[in-house]
C-alpha cells in the first residue's frame, strides 16, 4: 500500500515529538525546583528530536506526495481508457464538460484520499495509542481523561458524517453542472453577444455560483460539526486536566515533571485526529467522485478475438442481413430488416432523406453501434466477432464536420497513421488537394488550428479529413454526407479528390437524395430505416 | 504580487464579509491562546481563580471556531462567485468574435481551474497572514514584561516564520507556480481534444495514442506539482524550526534564570502552531499569483471595436448603408472588401451571393460591430456605426451566424435568448416559420426538451433549424440570415423560404446564400466578388 510510507513517518515524528515532551518538562521541572538548575542534557535533546522531527515531516509530505500521485495516475488512466473506448452513443446525452471534471478536477480531488485520507485514518488511531501508552506509564488517571476524550471523537464524526456524505454529493453534481454551464457558455460566447445577452448571462451565471455556495455551505455546516467535536474533546480535556493538576498544587502534591508532560502530550494526542477531522473533508469528495467514476460506462466485453482474414490490398466486401437498430424505443426503429451487399472494390451510394437511418448504417460498421438484429459481415467475418483495433485498421472515415484537434494541420493529417513518413503526408496533402490553400497560410501545414478548426473555413477542414483518408489508405472507406455543409463551387472542388480516394477501394457514402447523383456506384435509396420499395435498389 | 493586488481590488464590493472573517478568526485565536496561557496559570497556584475562567474559555473556544469557520468560508465563495462573473464579463466584452485560438479548453481550465486557484487566496494566505502580523506585537508585548532580550529573539523567530519563510516560498514558487498553472492547462486540453474528437479517435483507432498523450501531460503535471510540494516541505520545516528555537530559547532561559515561564511556554507554543501553515501558504500565493495573472490576461483582452466615448442618438430608421468599405481581418492579409459598397433600405430583401471564402460572413461581422472597417463607413438608418455602441447595434440586427451556437438548455431556453419573455404562441411561430414546430409536437417535452451540448440531440439539420427559430424570434428590425439552409435537403429549404416570404414582412432580411432555391420573394440580388458587390437582377 503506497500509504505506508506516510504511517511509518507520521509514527516517527509523535514518537519524537513525545521525546521533546519529556525533555521539557525536565527542564522545566528543575527549573521549578527549589534552588536546583538541572543538567544540561534534556536541552541538548530537545534540540537534537527537533532538527530529526523536522526532517521526518519533510519525509512524510514526501511519502504523501508520492501516494497520491500513484493514485491519480492509475485511476486517471483507467478513466481515460473507459471514456475513449467507449461508444460515442453511450456518452450522447453527457456533455464533454461534464466528462472533463471527472477526468481532470475530480481525480485531482482523489488526490486527498491517498496523500492524507488513507494515511490519516492509520494514524488517528496508532498515534493516540502511542501517546496513551506513555502518558498511561507516567499519570494513569490522565491517560482515562484521554481515553474518554478521544472516544467520543469518532462518534461525534459519525453523527455528523451521515449528513455531510449525502450534502457532498449533491455539492458534486452542483459544481459539475456549474462547470458544464461555464463550458457551453464559453463556447458559445460568440452567439451570446451577438443577441445582446451577455449581461443576462453573466447575472444567470452569477446566481448559478450562489447556488454552489449555498450547497457548500450546507456541506461544510455539518462538516465542521465534526471539527467541533474534536474542539470540544480537546478543550475538555485541557481544561479538566488543569483542574486536576492545580488541585494538587494547592495541596502541595503535585509532581510538576509528570504533569507538565501530559499537558503538553495532549497536543500530540489530538494532533493526529486533527489530520483525521482535515481529511474527513477529503474523503467526502472521494467518495462523490468515485461515485461519478462508476458512472462512467462500462469496459465492451472483449469480443474473440478474430483478425479479418483478408489483408488490405485483396479487398473488402460488406454484408448487412435482416438488420435492425434502435437507438431510442421513444422514436422507433432506425434500422428495420436492412439488406444489402457491397463487393469488394464497388462503391454503394446510400440516399434517403434525414433519419433514414443513413447514419446507423455508418454507425454499426464503425463498430459504434451493434444490430439488435441481424448479421453484419466484412468478408465473411461477423462484426460482432471483430476486435475494434482490427475494425479500425480496415476502415477510414469521412464525417460531415471533421474534428481538429488542437496542433498543426500536418498533425491533424498524421493522426491518420502516426508511422507515415513526410513524404506520404505530402502526397497526402496533395490528393486531398491542400497545398492550394495551404499555402496561403502563414506556416503552411505547420499551422496551428485550434479547437474546432478555427482559421480554417468547412471545406479547408474537410480536406483534412480526406487527407487523412488518403494517408491511412484503407481498403473499406466510409463517408456521411461530406459535402453537406459547403457551397456548390467547394464542393465541386473536393468532389474531385473524393472521386479520386473512391477508386479502388470498398465505399459506402451516405448522402442526401439531392447529392447523391454526384458519385458514381450503386444506389440505395432508404426510407425509415428500409430499402426505398419506391425507388429500390437501381 | 502586485497581481494579487489587483484580484483584491475586485473584492471590494465583499470588504464587509472579509473584514467579518477576520474579526472572527482573531477573536477565536485569541481566546485559544489565552486558553493556553491559562492551563499554564495552574501551576502558579491560581487554580480557584482559574477554574471557571477555564471552562469558559473553553466554551467559547468551541463556539467561536465553528462561527469563524462558517464566516470566512461563506465570504471566501462570495469572492469567487464575484470573480467568476466578472471574468465571464470580461470574456463577453473580448471574446465576441468567438474564441479564435484561444482554446476553449484553455479557457476552461482559466476559469475554473484557475480561479479555484484563488480561493485559498483569503482563507490560506490573507487571513492567517493578518492574524500573525497581529500577534506578533502581542506575543513581543507579553514575554518582554518578563525579559526585553528573549522577547526579541522570539520575536524575530516569529517574523522569520510568519513573514521572511513565506515570502521566499512565494518567490520560489511563482516559476513553479506558472509551470503547475500551464501544465494543468496543457491536461485539460489534451483530454478535451481527444473527448471531442472520440469519433475520429475510434474511428482511427487511436485510443492509446490519445491515452499516451493525457498521461504525458498528466507526468508534466506531476512534476510541477512535485517541484511545489517539495518547496513547500522546506519552507513548513524552516518554520518549524524557528519555532523550536524559540521553545529552546526560552528553556535555555528558565535552565539558566529559574524564572517561571510555564504560561509563556504553552502561549509561545500555541502561537506558532497557529501560524504553522503561514510557509505553505507563501507557496499557495505563489501558484495564486500565477494563476491570477492568466485570469486577468483573459478577462482583459479588449473589446474588437471599442464602443464610442460619446454615443450617438441611435437612429429610428434601420437603413443599413456601407459606403466604400475597405477592410481586411488583418494588416498582413490581403483585404477582404477594398471599397465596397452597398445599400440595404428599410424593409428591403437581399441575396448576397457569392463563393466561400469571398466575404459574405465578413459582411456580417462588420454590420454587427464584431470589427471596424479600415476605410469608410457603414451606417444604420444614416448614423455611422462608429459613433453607435456595439450593443444597441446588434439589439436592431438578429445575424444568424453559421458557428451559431446551441446551448445545453431546454428548447425553450435557446429560443428564449433572442427575445427574453417571449410567450409560448411566438415561440411556436418562429419554429413554425422555421419548420421544426412538428417535429417538436411529436417530443414528449416539447419546448422543454433538452438540446445537448451543441445540439447533439437532434440531427444537424434540426439543429440548424433551430438556430433559425431563435433568429426569426429575435424583435431586431434587421434580420441577417447566413446560409440558412445548410445542412437541409432541398424539400425543406424550399418549404422554408415559403415561409420565410411571410415570416419577416416589414424587417429588413440579408439573406447570404451561396446559391438560391428559386422560391425567395426578393427585392436585390447582390454578387460579391473581388471585394466588391455587383448587382445580379432586381
Amino acid at each position: 500500500m503506497a500509504a505506508r510510507p506516510v504511517v511509518l513517518w507520521g509514527l516517527l515524528g509523535a514518537a519524537l515529538a513525545l521525546g521533546q515532551a519529556g525533555c521539557m518538562a525536565l527542564v522545566l521541572d528543575a527549573a521549578l525546583a527549589p534552588g536546583g538548575i538541572g543538567s544540561l542534557w534534556p536541552l541538548g535533546g530537545f534540540a537534537a528530536l527537533a532538527v530529526m522531527r523536522t526532517l521526518a515531516a519533510v519525509a512524510a509530505d514526501h511519502a504523501a506526495f508520492a501516494a497520491g500521485a500513484t493514485g491519480r495516475r492509475r485511476l486517471r488512466s483507467e478513466a481515460m481508457a473507459r471514456l475513449l473506448h467507449a461508444a460515442p452513443q453511450a456518452l450522447r446525452d453527457v456533455h464533454t464538460g461534464e466528462l472533463i471534471t471527472i477526468v481532470i478536477d475530480r481525480i485531482e480531488a482523489l488526490d486527498g484520499l491517498f496523500a492524507r485520507w488513507l494515511p490519516a485514518s492509520v494514524l488517528a488511531v496508532a498515534g493516540p495509542v502511542l501517546v496513551l501508552a506513555v502518558v498511561a506509564w507516567v499519570d494513569p488517571v490522565a491517560a482515562l481523561v484521554l481515553v474518554a476524550a478521544g472516544c467520543a471523537v469518532p462518534l461525534g464524526m459519525v453523527v455528523a458524517g451521515i449528513g455531510a456524505g449525502a450534502a457532498a454529493r449533491s455539492q458534486f453534481h452542483a459544481m459539475a453542472r456549474l462547470q458544464a454551464r461555464f463550458l457551453d457558455r464559453v463556447r458559445g460566447i460568440a452567439t451570446i453577444v451577438a443577441h445582446g445577452a451577455a449581461e443576462r448571462e453573466a447575472v444567470a451565471l452569477g446566481s448559478a455560483a450562489d447556488e454552489l455556495r449555498w450547497r457548500t455551505m450546507r456541506v461544510l455546516r455539518v462538516a465542521f460539526l465534526s471539527g467541533s467535536c474534536l474542539d470540544v474533546a480537546m478543550v475538555a480535556a485541557i481544561v479538566i486536566l488543569a483542574v486536576r493538576y492545580g488541585a494538587a498544587w494547592s495541596a502541595g502534591a503535585l509532581a510538576v515533571g509528570p504533569a507538565l508532560f501530559v499537558l503538553l502530550a495532549v497536543s500530540e494526542f489530538f494532533a493526529p485526529l486533527r489530520a483525521f477531522a482535515l481529511a474527513y473533508q477529503d474523503r467526502l469528495h472521494a467518495t462523490a467522485a468515485a461515485d461519478a467514476l462508476a458512472s462512467l460506462p462500462e469496459d465492451p466485453p472483449a469480443p474473440p478475438a478474430r483478425e479479418v482474414r483478408s489483408v488490405s490490398a485483396q479487398g473488402v466486401s460488406v454484408v448487412f442481413d435482416n438488420v435492425s437498430l434502435t437507438w431510442d424505443a421513444a422514436r422507433g426503429k432506425a434500422l428495420d430488416g436492412l439488406s444489402f451487399r457491397v463487393p469488394s472494390g464497388e462503391t454503394l451510394v446510400l440516399a434517403g432523406p434525414s433519419g433514414a437511418g443513413k447514419s446507423s448504417v455508418l454507425e454499426i460498421l464503425l463498430g459504434f453501434a451493434r444490430p439488435d438484429a441481424g448479421r453484419v459481415t466484412i468478408n465473411g467475418a461477423d462484426i460482432a466477432d471483430l476486435v475494434p483495433a482490427s475494425l479500425s485498421r480496415l476502415t477510414a472515415w469521412v464525417g460531415q464536420r471533421p474534428v481538429l484537434f488542437a496542433g498543426t494541420i500536418r498533425d491533424n493529417i498524421l493522426f491518420a497513421r502516426p508511422e507515415a513518413s513526410d513524404d506520404e503526408i505530402a502526397r497526402a496533402a496533395r490528393a486531398a488537394r491542400m497545398e492550394e490553400f495551404a499555402a496561403d497560410l502563414p506556416l503552411g501545414l505547420e499551422t496551428l488550428v485550434g479547437e474546432g478548426g478555427y482559421g480554417l473555413s468547412g471545406g479547408q477542414a474537410q480536406r483534412v479529413a480526406v487527407a487523412r483518408a488518403f494517408l491511412k489508405d484503407a481498403p473499406l472507406l466510409l463517408l456521411d454526407e461530406p459535402t453537406a455543409h459547403l457551397d456548390p463551387a467547394t464542393e465541386a472542388d473536393l468532389l474531385d479528390s473524393l472521386r479520386r480516394l473512391l477508386a479502388g477501394r470498398t465505399v459506402i457514402l451516405a448522402s442526401h437524395a439531392a447529392a447523391a447523383h454526384l458519385f458514381s456506384g450503386r444506389r440505395l435509396d432508404l426510407r425509415n430505416g428500409r430499402t426505398d420499395v419506391e425507388r429500390g435498389v437501381a | 504580487m502586485i497581481i494579487l493586488g489587483r484580484i483584491l481590488l475586485l473584492w471590494r464590493a465583499r470588504l464587509g464579509w472579509l473584514l467579518a472573517g477576520l474579526i472572527v478568526a482573531l477573536a477565536s485565536l485569541a481566546v485559544g491562546l489565552g486558553l493556553m496561557a491559562a492551563s499554564g496559570l495552574v501551576f502558579a497556584g491560581g487554580v480557584v481563580l482559574v477554574a471557571p475562567w477555564l471552562s469558559g474559555l473553553g466554551v467559547a473556544r468551541v463556539a467561536l471556531r465553528y462561527v469563524e469557520r462558517l464566516v470566512t468560508h461563506g465570504a471566501m465563495f462570495r469572492a469567487l462567485a464575484d470573480l467568476r462573473v466578472w471574468f465571464f464579463r470580461g470574456l463577453a466584452r473580448g471574446g465576441a468574435g468567438g474564441l479564435g485560438l484561444r482554446q476553449a479548453g484553455d479557457v476552461l481550465a482559466r476559469l475554473v481551474g484557475d480561479v479555484e486557484a484563488l480561493d485559498g487566496l483569503y482563507l490560506r494566505v490573507l487571513l492567517p497572514l493578518a492574524l500573525a502580523l497581529i500577534l506578533l506585537p502581542a506575543l513581543v508585548v507579553v514575554i518582554g514584561a518578563g525579559n526585553i532580550l528573549l522577547s526579541l529573539i522570539i520575536g524575530v523567530l516569529f517574523l522569520t516564520a510568519v513573514v521572511i519563510l513565506p515570502w521566499c516560498a512565494a518567490r520560489s514558487c511563482l516559476a513553479a507556480g506558472r509551470n503547475l498553472a500551464a501544465a494543468a492547462g496543457a491536461l485539460r486540453i489534451a483530454a478535451l481534444d481527444a473527448l471531442t474528437g472520440r469519433r475520429e479517435v475510434r474511428a482511427f483507432g487511436a485510443e492509446g495514442r490519445m491515452l499516451a498523450l493525457v498521461q504525458g501531460r498528466e507526468e508534466g503535471l506531476l512534476t510541477a506539482q512535485r517541484a511545489l510540494a517539495r518547496r513547500t516541505a522546506w519552507a513548513s520545516a524552516g518554520a518549524f524550526l524557528c519555532a523550536q528555537a524559540a521553545l529552546l530559547a526560552l528553556l535555555l532561559a528558565a535552565h539558566l534564570s529559574a524564572v517561571i515561564v510555564i504560561p509563556v511556554v504553552l502561549l509561545t507554543l500555541a502561537a506558532f502552531e497557529a501560524v504553522s501553515g503561514l510557509p505553505r501558504a507563501g507557496a499557495l500565493a505563489g501558484h495564486a499569483a500565477a494563476a491570477a495573472q492568466r485570469v486577468l490576461e483573459a478577462a482583459e483582452v479588449p473589446p474588437p471595436v471599442p464602443d464610442p466615448a460619446q454615443p450617438g442618438t441611435m437612429p429610428k430608421g434601420f437603413a443599413l448603408r456601407f459606403a466604400s468599405v475597405q477592410f481586411s481581418w488583418q494588416a498582413d492579409r490581403l483585404p477582404v472588401f477594398s471599397g465596397l459598397s452597398l445599400d440595404v433600405a428599410e424593409g428591403a430583401r437581399v441575396a448576397l451571393l457569392g463563393p466561400s471564402g469571398v466575404g459574405k460572413s465578413t459582411l456580417a461581422a462588420l454590420a454587427m460591430k464584431l470589427a471596424a472597417p479600415q476605410l469608410g463607413h457603414i451606417t444604420l438608418g444614416g448614423v455611422d456605426l462608429a459613433t453607435l455602441p456595439a450593443d444597441a447595434v446588434r439589439s436592431r440586427i438578429a445575424w444568424l451566424s453559421q458557428a451559431t451556437h446551441l446551448f445545453d438548455a431546454s428548447i425553450r431556453d435557446n429560443l428564449l435568448l433572442a427575445r427574453p419573455g417571449a410567450d409560448d404562441p411566438a415561440l411556436w411561430a418562429a419554429l413554425e416559420a422555421a419548420r421544426i414546430a412538428e417535429l417538436i409536437r411529436t417530443l414528449p417535452d416539447g419546448l422543454e426538451t433538452w438540446v445537448g451540448e451543441g445540439g447533439a440531440r437532434f440531427s444537424g439539420g434540426q439543429g440548424r433549424r433551430l438556430a433559425l427559430a431563435r433568429a426569426l424570434l429575435s424583435q431586431a428590425p434587421v434580420l441577417i440570415l447566413d446560409e440558412p439552409c445548410a445542412g437541409l435537403d432541398a424539400e425543406t429549404e424550399r418549404e422554408f423560404f415559403l415561409t420565410l416570404n411571410d415570416a419577416v414582412s416589414g424587417r429588413t432580411l440579408i439573406l447570404i446564400a451561396h446559391r438560391l432555391s428559386g422560391v425567395e420573394r426578393l427585392d436585390r440580388i447582390f454578387r460579391l466578388s473581388a471585394g466588391h458587390a455587383v448587382a445580379a437582377a432586381g
